[in-house]
C-alpha cells in the first residue's frame, strides 16, 4: 500500500524469500497473480520487475566492489549516458544521492566503504531505477545500531513520499518499530496480516514458531540410562571468537554441558551458530574466555586434539566441512581415527584395516555400500549424514556436537538422527544440539540455550519453558515478563 | 512407448572406462594427424610404419626413448605430486633448471672422488628445485597467492640465470655457450640409458607407496580433496601444503640433476627440452596418479621421439606440436564424455 512499511516475519525457511524472488521475478508463480496499482502483473524476468516499480535489496549485496559508488549506480541501468566520463557519473550520482536523501562519497571505491555505506549504494542504485516498492531482506542483519537508525530514517522519508516498502526480519523489537502492518508467514503460508499497532511481541513469536509440539517423548530416558552428572564435562566461560569476516561474533559466552545431558542451542541461522559449534570443537580458537574439558581448561585450540579427548563434531555443513566428497567412502569415514591401530600403525597407514573400519561404520549406520572405494558423494544425503554422525558418536566419549543434525534430510531419516543423540545421552555422553527445528529442540532438549546476535539470551529449563518464550528470546527479546 | 533416448551425467567415471576413453582419443588423435599428413602430401602409412620402426625395431630407438623417458617421469611426478594437494606446480622447468644449476656447480667446483660428487649432485639438485618453489609455496601458504603464476614466472628466471652462467662466468673456453665436462657423471647400463631410469622409477613408486600406505598420504589426500574437511579432522593444512609443495620442486629439481649427470654432461641453455612443462600434460595424462606418470611419460616419450623421426622425414616441429596437441585435447574430451551414459526415459 501506499505510503506503508509492511513487514514480514517469519522463520528459516517459511517461505519469505521465496515469495520475494516471484516478486522479483526470479521465480515464476505456480498459481496466482501480481496485481500492481490494481492491474495483474507477470514478471518473467527481474527486468520486467524493475519496469513495474519494483526494486529489491538482498541481504548479500550485489555490488562490483572494485568499482566506484557512481560506477555501481550506473552499472547496467538504461538511463546511463552513452558516453560518460567518471566525472559526469559522480555528478549524476550527487543528484540523486542529493533528491532521496542517501549520502554517499560518488567518488570512492565500493570495497573501502563500510556494510552501512554500501546498504544506502544498494538502496540508492535501487530507488535511481525509479523504485516505489522497495523490498528489504533483512537489512539489519550487517547493521551497527547506529546505521540500522539511520536505514530507518531513510524509510520512513521513502514512504512518506508515497512509496511503500517490504522489509523482510526476525527480528520482533525493529518490526515493531519500523513497519504499519505485519504478515506472518509459516510453512510457505501467510497466517496473519495485523496492523503493527495492534501487535506485541509475545502474539507475534507465537503466530511465528506457533504450532502444537508433540510431547516431549524423547526425553525420558530407559531405566538402564547413564544418570546425569553434577560436573560439566565440557563448558565455555565468557568465550569470544572473532568470524570469518575479522569481527567478533561470539560474545561472553558461557554454556555448559553435563554427561548425559542434551543442551540445545535455538536461534535463527547467522547468530553465530557456526562460530559456537567451531569453538566448541577446537577449530577456531578463542579470542576471549577459555574451555573446560572434564573440567580442565584447554590450552591453544586444536581440532585433533580436542577429538582425541572424546568430544565429536556433526558439522552445519557435511559435504563442505565434514567430508571429502571426491575421496573415496573408506576414506572419509576412518577420517576420525586413522592415527589409531588397526588403522595406522607407526606412520603406515593400511587400506585393508581402513575398509574393515568403514564396514564397521556403515554397518552400525545401517547403510548398505555396495563399493567402499567409491566416491562419498554417490551417496543420498541422508546416507552420508547417518555415517558421520556413527562416525563422530564412535569418538564422542564425552560430548557430541551436533550442527543441525536434520537439516536437509526427510522424515525418517531425521527421526534416525535424533535417535542417535539419545542412544549417545543413555550411553553417558553430553550433546550440545544446535538446531533451528523447535520442536526438536523441546522434544530432546534438556535445556535450551537461546543464542542471538552471538550472545546467549537465556538458557532455559526445558521443563519450565514454553515456546512462546523461546520465540521471544529467538528475536532478541530478553524482558520476557515485560511484555504486555 | 519406447521412450526417448537422453544423456545422464555420472557424477563419477570407473576407470575402466576413463582408459577406454583414453584410448579411442589417443587413436582418434593418430587418425586425424595422419589425415593432416596426407594432405600434406605425405604418405602417413609409411610414415607411421617409419615411426615404429625406428623407435621399437633398434636397440638405439629404444636407447633414445629411455633418455626421453627419465625426466619425463620425474616432471610429470612432481607435477602429480603438487596436485594431490591441490596445487597446481607449472614451474617445473623452472625448477628442473635450478636443480641442474645446483647440481653443476658441485660438479664443477668441488673436488672429490666421483661416487661422493654425484651423491652431492643428487642433494643439490632436490635442494635446488625446493628452493626455487620455496618462495612461491610460502606465498601460497600464508598469503594465499595463486601459485600458478608465481611458479610460471620463476621459469623465465631460472631460464634465463643458466643462460647466463653458461655463457658467462661458467663458460668452457673451448664452447662458448656451455659449461666444462662435469667430472662426474651417472653410469650408463643399456646403450645410453644411465642409472637415472631406474631412479626416476622408483620415485614414482615410492611416492605411490608413500600416498597409499602412509599416514602422511593420507592426510595429503584428504587435504588435496576438502582443505576445510582436514581442518575439521584436525590435520596441519598448512604445512602438508608447505612439505608437499617443497617434494614437488625436489623432484623436478632432481629430474634436472639427472639430465646433466646422466645426459648432457654440461650445464648449458636449453637443456630441459620443455620437460618441465611437458610435466604438466604427462601428469594429466595419468590423471595425477603417481604410478600412472610412468606409463604415461612412456607415451610422451614416444610422441616426442616419433616427432624427431618425423623431422628427419621433412617435417616441421610445428606439425609434431600439432599432434601432440590434439591428443591432449582429445584426451580431455574423453575424460568428460567418461561421464556420460546413454539412458532411456521410462516415459
Amino acid at each position: 500500500m501506499p505510503g506503508e512499511i509492511h513487514a514480514l516475519l517469519g522463520e528459516n525457511g517459511a517461505g519469505k524469500s521465496t515469495l520475494m524472488n516471484i516478486l522479483t521475478g526470479i521465480y515464476q508463480p505456480d498459481a496466482g497473480e501480481i496485481i500492481i496499482d490494481g492491474y495483474a502483473k507477470e514478471f518473467s524476468t527481474p527486468l520486467q520487475a524493475i519496469a513495474s516499480g519494483i526494486g529489491m535489496v538482498h541481504q548479500h549485496f550485489k555490488l562490483v566492489q572494485a568499482f566506484t559508488v557512481a560506477e555501481n549506480i550506473h552499472l547496467g541501468w538504461s538511463q546511463t549516458p552513452r558516453r560518460a566520463s567518471a566525472q559526469v557519473l559522480e555528478q549524476r550520482t550527487a543528484a540523486l544521492a542529493e533528491k532521496f536523501n542517501l549520502k554517499t562519497h560518488p567518488g570512492a571505491r565500493v570495497s573501502d566503504l563500510s556494510t552501512g555505506e554500501q546498504q544506502r549504494v544498494e538502496i540508492l542504485r535501487v530507488l535511481a531505477r525509479q523504485a516505489r516498492v522497495l523490498i528489504l531482506d533483512e537489512p539489519t542483519a550487517v547493521l551497527t545500531p547506529t546505521e540500522a537508525r539511520e536505514l530507518f530514517k531513510a524509510l520512513r522519508q521513502f514512504v512518506a513520499a508515497g512509496n511503500a516498502v517490504i522489509f523482510i526480519s526476525h527480528k520482533l523489537d525493529e518490526v515493531l518499530e519500523i513497519s504499519d502492518r505485519i504478515s506472518i508467514l509459516r510453512g510457505g503460508r501467510k497466517v496473519a496480516t495485523e496492523n503493527t499497532a495492534e501487535c506485541n511481541p509475545r502474539m507475534l513469536a507465537k503466530l511465528m514458531v506457533g504450532r502444537d509440539i508433540v510431547p516431549a517423548d524423547m526425553r525420558r530416558r530407559p531405566a538402564d540410562a547413564a544418570p546425569m552428572s553434577t560436573d560439566p564435562v565440557l563448558s565455555l566461560e565468557n568465550v569470544s571468537a572473532i568470524g570469518d569476516a575479522g569481527n567478533e561474533t561470539l560474545h561472553g559466552i558461557s554454556l555448559d554441558v553435563r554427561a548425559g545431558e542434551i543442551v540445545g542451542v535455538a536461534g535463527v541461522a547467522g547468530n553465530g551458530q557456526r562460530e559456537l559449534s567451531e569453538v566448541l570443537t577446537g577449530i577456531r580458537p578463542v579470542s576471549a574466555g577459555k574451555i573446560l574439558i572434564a573440567g580442565k581448561p584447554v590450552g591453544k585450540s586444536n581440532a585433533a586434539a580436542f577429538a582425541e579427548s572424546g568430544i565429536g563434531h556433526i558439522p552445519e555443513d557435511r559435504l563442505h566441512s565434514g567430508l571429502a566428497p571426491a575421496l573415496s567412502i573408506t576414506v572419509n569415514a576412518v577420517m576420525r581415527e586413522y592415527k589409531k591401530p588397526p588403522v595406522s600403525s607407526g606412520i603406515g597407514y593400511k587400506p585393508g584395516a581402513a575398509t574393515a573400519l568403514a564396514k564397521e561404520i556403515a554397518s552400525a549406520a545401517e547403510v548398505s555400500i555396495p563399493d567402499f572405494a567409491m566416491p562419498i558423494r554417490n551417496l543420498s544425503g541422508g546416507n552420508q549424514q547417518r555415517l558421520v554422525a556413527r562416525r563422530e558418536m564412535r569418538i564422542a566419549d564425552k560430548v557430541l556436537i551436533a550442527a543441525y543434525p536434520s537439516r536437509g534430510l526427510d522424515v525418517g531419516a531425521i527421526n534416525t538422527m535424533l535417535r542417535y543423540l539419545v542412544e549417545l545421552r543413555d550411553a553417558g555422553a553430553g550433546i550440545i544440539l544446535i538446531s533451528e527445528e523447535l520442536d526438536e529442540l523441546l522434544n530432546l532438549s534438556d535445556r535450551i540455550a537461546v543464542l542471538f546476535e552471538g550472545k546467549i539470551m537465556g538458557i532455559i529449563d526445558n521443563d519450565k519453558t514454553d515456546i512462546d518464550e523461546i520465540g521471544l528470546l529467538m528475536g532478541g527479546r530478553t524482558q520476557v515478563r515485560e511484555v504486555a | 512407448m519406447a521412450g526417448s533416448l537422453r544423456l545422464q551425467r555420472l557424477p563419477s567415471a570407473s576407470p575402466g572406462i576413463v582408459l577406454a576413453a583414453r584410448a579411442a582419443a589417443i587413436v582418434m588423435a593418430l587418425v586425424f594427424a595422419g589425415i593432416i599428413l596426407a594432405m600434406t602430401g605425405a604418405n602417413p602409412i609409411e610414415l607411421a610404419s617409419e615411426v615404429v620402426d625406428a623407435s621399437f625395431g633398434s636397440s638405439f630407438g629404444m636407447e633414445d626413448l629411455g633418455v626421453l623417458i627419465i625426466p619425463l617421469i620425474l616432471t610429470g611426478l612432481s607435477v602429480a605430486v603438487a596436485q594431490q594437494i591441490g596445487a597446481w606446480n607449472i614451474g617445473a622447468e623452472g625448477q628442473f633448471y635450478a636443480g641442474a644449476f645446483a647440481a653443476a656447480a658441485v660438479g664443477l667446483f668441488v673436488p672429490g672422488p666421483p661416487a661422493l660428487i654425484l651423491a652431492l649432485m643428487f642433494v643439490a639438485g632436490l635442494v635446488g628445485g625446493a628452493v626455487w618453489i620455496l618462495v612461491p609455496t610460502l606465498a601460497r601458504a600464508y598469503g594465499n597467492v595463486n601459485e600458478l603464476i608465481t611458479t610460471l614466472l620463476l621459469n623465465f628466471v631460472a631460464i634465463l640465470l643458466v643462460y647466463f652462467v653458461a655463457t658467462n662466468a661458467w663458460r668452457d673456453k673451448m664452447a662458448n655457450s656451455a659449461t666444462p665436462r662435469l667430472s662426474a657423471e651417472i653410469p650408463e647400463f643399456w646403450g645410453s640409458i644411465h642409472w637415472g631410469l631406474p631412479i626416476a622409477i622408483l620415485a614414482a613408486l615410492l611416492v605411490t607407496g608413500l600416498l597409499a600406505f602412509s599416514r602422511w598420504g593420507y592426510e595429503v589426500r584428504l587435504v588435496g580433496s576438502n582443505p576445510s574437511a582436514a581442518n575439521y579432522a584436525g590435520v596441519p593444512v598448512r604445512r602438508h601444503l608447505i612439505t608437499v609443495m617443497l617434494l614437488s620442486g625436489a623432484i623436478a629439481g632432481l629430474a634436472g640433476m639427472l639430465e646433466i649427470a646422466g645426459t648432457v654432461h654440461r650445464l648449458q641453455g636449453g637443456i630441459s627440452n620443455n620437460y618441465g612443462y611437458l610435466g604438466i600434460m604427462v601428469a594429466v595424462l595419468a590423471r595425477s596418479s603417481a604410478v600412472g606418470v610412468i606409463f604415461s611419460a612412456a607415451l610422451m616419450a614416444f610422441i616426442l621421439n616419433s616427432g624427431i623421426i618425423l623431422q628427419t622425414q621433412g617435417l616441421t616441429t610445428s606439425t609434431v606440436l600439432a599432434i601432440t596437441g590434439l591428443i591432449l585435447f582429445l584426451t580431455a574430451i574423453g575424460d568428460e564424455l567418461a561421464h556420460y551414459r546413454i539412458a532411456r526415459d521410462k516415459a
